[in-house]
Parts: structure tokens; sequence; C-alpha cells
């Protein structure tokens, strides 16, 4: 966990309940999000960022960030500064992985809500540690990805993550379905229509020669690939 | 195999009759109640995938004629694979009367899947929980009456293959309803069904169903659209769908169905009771996990393969062809029908087409009733005892390493096992694959290098009387041309392999009637398609031997036949009539190695050659059928010089190395 420096900006704010936060600051971090997310669908203009703003005084906003130098704003082209940059990433890995804990672990129906306030309030080491929990995960429930933090990269069996792909899992073993990030659209409608899908409960029986999984009286044999992509939790 | 009653279906579609649709998820147990109905056989097995057409019967039900449909099983109504197409396409054109939904009782959150897309669209219908003894024997019980209210529709239980509840059926098809039991999806996929739902024609189901269908982006429903409505329509209706699927990150397909799973386990969670129970049986529990063990499965393999080899090859080719060829037919039959014919039939032409050496008694009738019928009776058997068990699924678990060198996986094992049985009927069944490709693949390989099963009972009898290891070498050639060609044609054919998803169904002892009848119906099905090709070919000899071609043809071939292949130049007949069926060109070398004219090396040449040669002429117009003209006519032009090369290189190095079999 290398990530010891909190941004200027949002220093302080561990900890703290989301109220204690300066508004004006919780815009700026709404403004690069957007700025983030428009530029992953590649429809980044200056207009746009304005267009998807919600919030008032947007444009004064931008000016100001633009002017202390965490973006660069020249005609309709706009792109993120390196500070700029490092703050949206890690505002965006947040929110993503907190819509992750709430969504699938908490099973909350307002995750959306909830994961707009922590975006603001979790330190670089609970983030990592929450990533940690969910085992790494590559996307967010609405399928976006979820830009990876330095955990990821330390990752795969040091720390016993709670969410793990059902290739690892033990034969015998029993977990639900938390996720699953296939490959392709196809996969996972041929598995759904087999009642794969997030919520079941699977049993891995055996790895060799070939997978073989469990879900109530079905009994599905599949490639190892396939199993990589389904990402459990032990029950 | 060949008993699917479907080729003479369209007869039967009379559009005044009452029509039923069975529907369901694979092996849920259509097939066995559409022959409760019927009365007509079709193939019933158990391994997902067995029924690969619909098939047509009718019957008088309820005091009504009836038109009753079998289809092939979905896992969902948006198809993935050409099987499932076949049954969503019916829903489309046939108005049915009723639609039974024939569901798992132990399986049933797959089955209300469908159940919820059946309500969607607006077809009236009814839901059998069939395999109500399994369920209950799990510790599985399903509130009929409250998950009939939940639907609104009828719910019965039923027990197929034991005729339990067919009562109860047969008076709840009378009352089928649309369900009232609908899925609510989010407000943006609402918005889009309504926005396309206005532009669908009158159609047998629902404008929503048709919607959520494009929506799911089901491409096998574009040739119905292009045959129903305008471009610029369709064009439209892709736009909508588009537009809604870039809202989203995960494909809408998924999102659809993972609603409607949802609504599944709402539905279940208030009908569903568990419990504690005798668990079922434990043997067939444990004997299905060690099938598919990696270390104790490859003993099973070899046990049952032994099994098989001991009762077809030994028993059937030893034992009852010996009872019948030298005994009835040897002894009795043909020293009669001599007698009879030239007491009756003072012309020496007829005398010889009857009862001569191309005779159509001593030699059609012999071959194919002496010989070749039990053997495929004792290989039926067997067979039908294998896929009842529920064994050949887990062969697949077994081999999916090895086929993925052949660029396909263990799903192709179906096939390909089946093609034991009959290549011509397992060529239709590559329609469970996946992908193109595959099918192409599967294709090939059957036509080269599975034998069917009334030529392997010839070989095995054959081979029986050899050492092992002529039958080693006889089939470690076989697997070294299946592995070699399919690798190599995996390279040159273009296109993706598919994953490897296969369910696989429990082991159940297998029904005693069941086996019966299903033997019963292919021995039919032999007698009347294999013996008239039989009698075609022995005349076809006769004509040629007469006029004096045979001896032509021999004196053509014996370059390839006795220099290159090392064989007597009679073996040229037996390759002359393969052309019509192997199975026959195989007793043909049966006959050959009786009279003590072929050594061990010639023996295990000539039946490589057999079979790898061409398929025989019903399996190459199911070829034609199922790929193309141009694709058959392509395969049979590699497998043709392919087999003799083969066979040339064989004699060559057990000649050179003289290896003693």
């Amino acid at each position: 966990m290398s990530e010891h420096k909190r941004l200027d900006a949002v220093e302080g704010k561990a900890g703290h309940p989301a109220l204690c936060v300066l508004p004006e600051i919780e815009k700026e971090d709404e403004l690069l999000e957007i700025m983030w997310t428009l530029r992953e669908e590649g429809t980044l203009t200056h207009d746009q960022v304005l267009q998807s703003c919600s919030m008032e005084g947007c444009e004064a906003i931008l000016k100001d960030l633009s002017k202390s130098g965490w973006l660069h704003v020249k005609g309709q082209a706009i792109e993120l500064l390196p500070k700029g940059e490092k703050r949206a990433r890690e505002l965006v890995r947040r929110h993503r992985l907190s819509l992750r804990l709430f969504y699938d672990l908490f099973a909350l129906d307002g995750a959306e809500a909830e994961a707009c306030k922590f975006e603001h309030i979790l330190s670089p080491e609970v983030t990592d540690s929450v990533c940690t929990l969910l085992g790494h995960p590559p996307n967010s429930p609405d399928g976006k990805p979820i830009p990876r933090g330095d955990c990821c990269a330390m990752f795969r069996q040091e720390m016993k993550p709670l969410v793990a792909p059902l290739a690892d899992l033990m034969p015998g073993e029993q977990a639900k379905i938390v996720f699953i990030t296939p490959g392709s659209h196809s996969r996972l409608d041929r598995l759904s229509a087999m009642g794969v899908v997030p919520g079941s409960i699977v049993k891995l029986h055996q790895k060799r020669p070939s997978y073989v999984i469990q879900l109530g009286e079905t009994t599905i044999a599949v490639d190892k690939d396939i199993t990589k992509e389904i990402f459990v939790k032990k029950v | 195999m060949h008993d699917h009653g479907s080729s003479d279906g369209e007869r039967h579609r009379d559009s005044n009759l009452n029509k039923v649709i069975l529907i369901g998820n694979p092996n849920v147990g259509k097939s066995a109640l559409f022959g409760l109905l019927t009365g007509k056989y079709v193939t019933v097995s158990n391994y997902p995938g067995t029924t690969v057409e619909v098939t047509y019967g009718n019957a008088v039900l309820n005091k009504v004629r009836t038109t009753v449909i079998d289809t092939p099983g979905v896992n969902s109504l948006v198809p993935m694979s050409e099987d499932e197409k076949v049954t969503r396409d019916i829903l489309l054109t046939d108005r049915a009367d009723v639609v039974v939904q024939v569901a798992d009782t132990k399986n049933l959150r797959r089955g209300l899947v469908i159940t919820l897309q059946l309500s969607e669209m607006g077809v009236p219908f009814i839901l059998d929980l069939n395999m109500d003894d399994e369920a209950k024997s799990r510790g599985i019980l399903i509130d009929q009456e409250r998950l009939s209210r939940l639907l609104g529709i009828e719910v019965v239980k039923t027990v197929a293959i034991r005729r339990s509840g067919i009562d109860k059926l047969l008076k709840s098809i009378q009352q089928p309803r649309q369900s009232s039991i609908e899925v609510r999806y989010d407000d943006a996929i609402e918005g889009a069904i309504r926005d396309i739902s206005s532009l669908f024609p009158e159609a047998n189901i629902s404008r929503r169903a048709l919607a959520l269908m494009i929506l799911a982006g089901d491409e096998s429903l574009k040739g119905w659209l292009h045959a129903n409505m305008q471009d610029h329509v369709i064009a439209d209706l892709e736009n909508i769908r588009q537009t809604l699927q870039s809202k989203y990150n995960n494909s809408l397909g998924y999102l659809i169905n993972q609603r409607r799973m949802k609504k599944a386990d709402e539905i279940l969670a208030q009908v569903l009771s568990l419990h504690e129970s005798g668990k079922g049986s434990t043997i067939a529990f444990y004997l299905g996990k060690w099938s598919m063990h990696p270390v104790y499965g490859l003993p099973i393999l070899l046990v049952v393969l032994y099994v098989v080899y001991q009762f077809v090859g030994v028993l059937g080719a030893g034992t009852a062809v010996n009872f019948l060829e030298k005994g009835v037919f040897g002894e009795y039959l043909n020293p009669w029908a001599i007698k009879i014919v030239h007491f009756l039939l003072p012309v020496p032409f007829l005398q010889e087409m009857l009862v001569g050496d191309y005779g159509l008694i001593t030699m059609a009738l012999t071959y194919s009733i002496a010989i070749v019928l039990p053997i495929v009776g004792f290989f039926f058997i067997a067979f039908s005892l294998l896929e009842d068990s529920g064994y050949l699924p887990r062969l697949a678990v077994m081999v999916n390493q090895v086929f993925k060198i052949m660029g396909l996986n263990g799903k192709a094992v179906l096939p390909m096992i089946l093609g034991l049985g009959c290549d011509t009927m397992a060529t239709l069944t590559t329609r469970i694959l996946e992908t193109k490709k595959e099918r192409i693949l599967v294709t090939l390989l059957l036509a080269l290098a599975v034998p069917c099963s009334a030529q392997l009972g010839v070989i095995l009898g054959l081979i029986a009387g050899l050492s092992g290891l002529a039958t080693v070498i006889w089939l470690g050639t076989l697997l070294a041309v299946m592995l070699l060609v399919g690798f190599l044609a995996a390279k040159i054919i273009p296109g993706q392999p598919s994953d490897f998803v296969l369910e696989l169904p429990p082991l159940r002892v297998p029904q005693l009637t069941n086996i019966l009848v299903k033997t019963v119906a292919r021995v039919q099905w032999y007698l009347k398609e294999a013996v008239p090709l039989f009698i075609l070919g022995t005349f076809i000899l006769f004509i040629s031997h007469k006029v004096g071609a045979l001896a032509y043809i021999q004196k053509m071939t014996d370059p390839i036949v006795v220099n290159f292949l090392g064989l007597p130049s009679r073996a040229a007949e037996a390759f002359v009539i393969g052309f019509l069926r192997r199975d026959y060109g195989a007793a043909g070398l049966f006959m050959l190695a009786k009279e003590g004219l072929l050594d061990p090396i010639q023996i295990v040449v000539s039946l490589t050659v057999m079979t790898l040669f061409v398929p025989c002429i019903a399996n190459f117009f199911m070829m034609a059928k199922e790929r193309g003209m141009k694709t058959a006519l392509y395969m049979v032009a590699f497998i043709f010089p392919f087999a003799f090369g083969v066979g040339g290189a064989m004699n060559w190095i057990l000649r050179t190395m003289k290896v003693a079999l």
C-alpha cells in the first residue's frame, strides 16, 4: 500500500462523516468523475462535461480546477492533468468498489446513493482493504471497469479474499455466486439460462478431467476458463 | 437412431386438428410423454439433446383428434443452437391450441424460466411437473395448487415413464389458459418494449415477447423478421436495441434472463419445501461421481468398453451369428431354399439370381439377417442401456481435453458416440453443437473414422478371432487418424470453438420396457432401411457378375487392392458394396475371412480401409442435407484416397516389420 499521501484537497476527510466535507470539494470530485466516465465512453468534450453535470456552478468549478492545475481546457478539448488524473482515478475506484460492496455483499437496494457518499470518505488503506475483501473485482456491478490499485498487483493468494473465482474453490466446497465477468456475452447468456446467475448457490464437484459444478439439481460440466470468470463467496 | 418419426411428419400436419405442442428444458421427458400420448415411439434417452427435430404424431385425446408435437429441449426461448431454434420457430409459426410445458420437478427453477417466457408469449398452456418421483426421493416437494394459483394455469404432476398422472394431464389439456404472471423489467427496458411492440405485425406470439427477443439480441429471429416486416422497420428495431444496450455494460439478454431468474426464484420460494429424505439412490450417485473421476473414471470406461465388447463382439457376433449363419441358414434355410427354388423355377438365370453365389437369398438375406442383424441387435441393446443410464454425457467430461486437440469440446462426444449407432442419425445430431466449425468437423470425423453399429459389430466379430494386438492396431489407427485429421481440419476450417457447457443428467437405472421398445424400434428401422439396400446391392453385384463387369472392376482395382493393399482380388467386391452400406461391405470381408481367403494382416488392413472408407449412401445424403452438397462432396473427395492411403501404409508397415497377429 504505497498510496499513503493523501491528495491535498481531500486531506482530512477520512473518518469524518460526509456532512463535514466541504461541498465544493465534493463538487470538484463529481466533475472529475464525470470526466473520467466520459473519457471511458469516448465522448469527452468541454460541452459534454457541462451537459452531464447536474450541479449548479459547474462552469465556475471547472475554471477553478483548471486554474489550480487539475485539468486543462482548450476550446472543446479538455483533458486531465497528471494530478487530476490520479485524483479522478482514485475517486472512480472508490466509487465502483463501494458499489460492489453494497450491491454484492450487503445486497442494499440504494447501493448507488451509498456509494456516492462513500467515495469521498474512504482512505487509501480502507479502499485497498475493501478491494481485497471483494477479491479485487475487475468490474463494478454495472459492468464498468474498476481502476486497479496497488493491492491488486500484489494480490493473488497472499490475502485470503472473501470473494474468489470459482476455479479456486476446493472440490466439494460450496459458495454463492457474487458476480460474473464473462469473456463474451453469449457465454453469459448461456450460463444464465442454466441458472448460473449471481445469488445462486454453486458447488464445485471436481476439477479434473473437467470442471463439474452443481446448482440445485442441475449438474453442469464446464471449461476451467469459465470457472475463472465466476466469482463466489463461500457459504 | 432412425426411429424419429419426423420424416413422415408433414403428412400429419392437418390444419383442422387440435394441436398440442410439448415444450420444456432438455431431458425432462417430453419424448416419453409424446410416446404416451400418441403411442408413437420416439427415442427416449437419458441425456440432453436426444430430440433434435420436431416430431409430429396423431392421437385421439379426450375424444378429439389431435396432433401432438414433440420439440427439442430448450433452456431459453431465445435460442443458442440450431435445435433450440427449431423449438422457438414452432411456437412462432404454428398456432397451438395447447402448449404443454414439461418441467423436471426437482429442477423447477429452470422450468419456471421457460414458464415465464411462455407467459410473456401469451400462448395458452398448462404446466406438467414431470419426474415427480425423483423429486420426492430427493425430498423436494412442490405445492401444486399454490403454483397453479400463482401462475393462473393448470399444473399437474406426472411420472411419464410410469404413466402416472396422465389422466389428470389429459383433463387439464382441455383447460389451457394464458398465464397471469408477469415479469417487469426496469424502466428503460420496459420503455424500449413499448417502443418496439407497436412495430410488429400480428403474430402467433405476443408483441411483448417478440420485443423481448429482439432486445435480447436474438439473431435467429432475422429470417422471420425479413419475411414479415419491411427493411426500414427492422433497421428501426435494431436502432432501438442498440441505444438501449449502450446504457448497460452487460448484455441485454443477460439482464433480461437475470430478471426472469429472479422472478422464478420468488415463485419457487412460495411453492417449494424441502424434506430430509432417503437421498434417493446413493449407489447411482457414487457411480455417477466415480465415472468422471480423474483416477477411477478411466478404469470404469475400460470396464464399460470391455463389457460392450464381450456382449456385442463375442456373444452377438460370435455365438448368435454362428447359430444363425451356420445353423439356421447354413443347415436349414439355405439348403431348403435352394431345393425349393430349383424345384419351382427351372430357369438357371433365376435360380442363380435367388440362390447362387450372389443370390438374393443366399447372399443378401444371409448377410443381413444371419450376420448383421444379430450383431446390430445386440449392439442396440447395449447402446440403449448406456444411453438410458446417463453415462454418455459423463464420458464427455472424461474426453473434453482430448477433444480440444481436434478443435472440439467434450460435448461433441455425444454425436460421435451416437455415430457408433448410426452415422446418418449422428450427423443430424450435430445440431446440438453451437458453432458451424464444430458441426463441420464432427460431420467429417463421423464420415471418416466412426464405424456404425452394424459395421462395428461385423468388425468386432472378425477381429475377435485374431490376437489382441490386431484390435489394438485397428483401434489405434482409427484414433490416430481421428486426432490427426481433427487437428489439421480444425486448423483449416475457419471459425471459433465454443465453450464446453454440458448438463449432466443423474445416473438412472435403465427401464427395461424402454430398452425393449427402443431396441425393437431400432431393429425395425434396420430391417426396413438396411435389408432392401442389401437386396439392391446384391442384385447389382449379381448383374455385374453376369455381364462380366465385376471381373472388370476387379481387374481395374487390382493395382490398388492387390498390389497396394495386399488383399485378394475379390476384396474389391466388398468395397463396391461398401458404397451402399458400410456394414454390407464389412460383411463381405467377414465372408472372405470365413472362407480362409484373408490372413490376419489382410484382415486388419481391409477392416481399417473399410472403416475409414466413404460413408454409406444414406449418410452421404444426410451430410449433403445438413452441410450442403459442396461440403459433402469435398469430404468424400478427401476420405476416399485417404482411406486407401492409410490402408496401403499400414500394409507396408505390418509386412516390413513382419508383425505377427
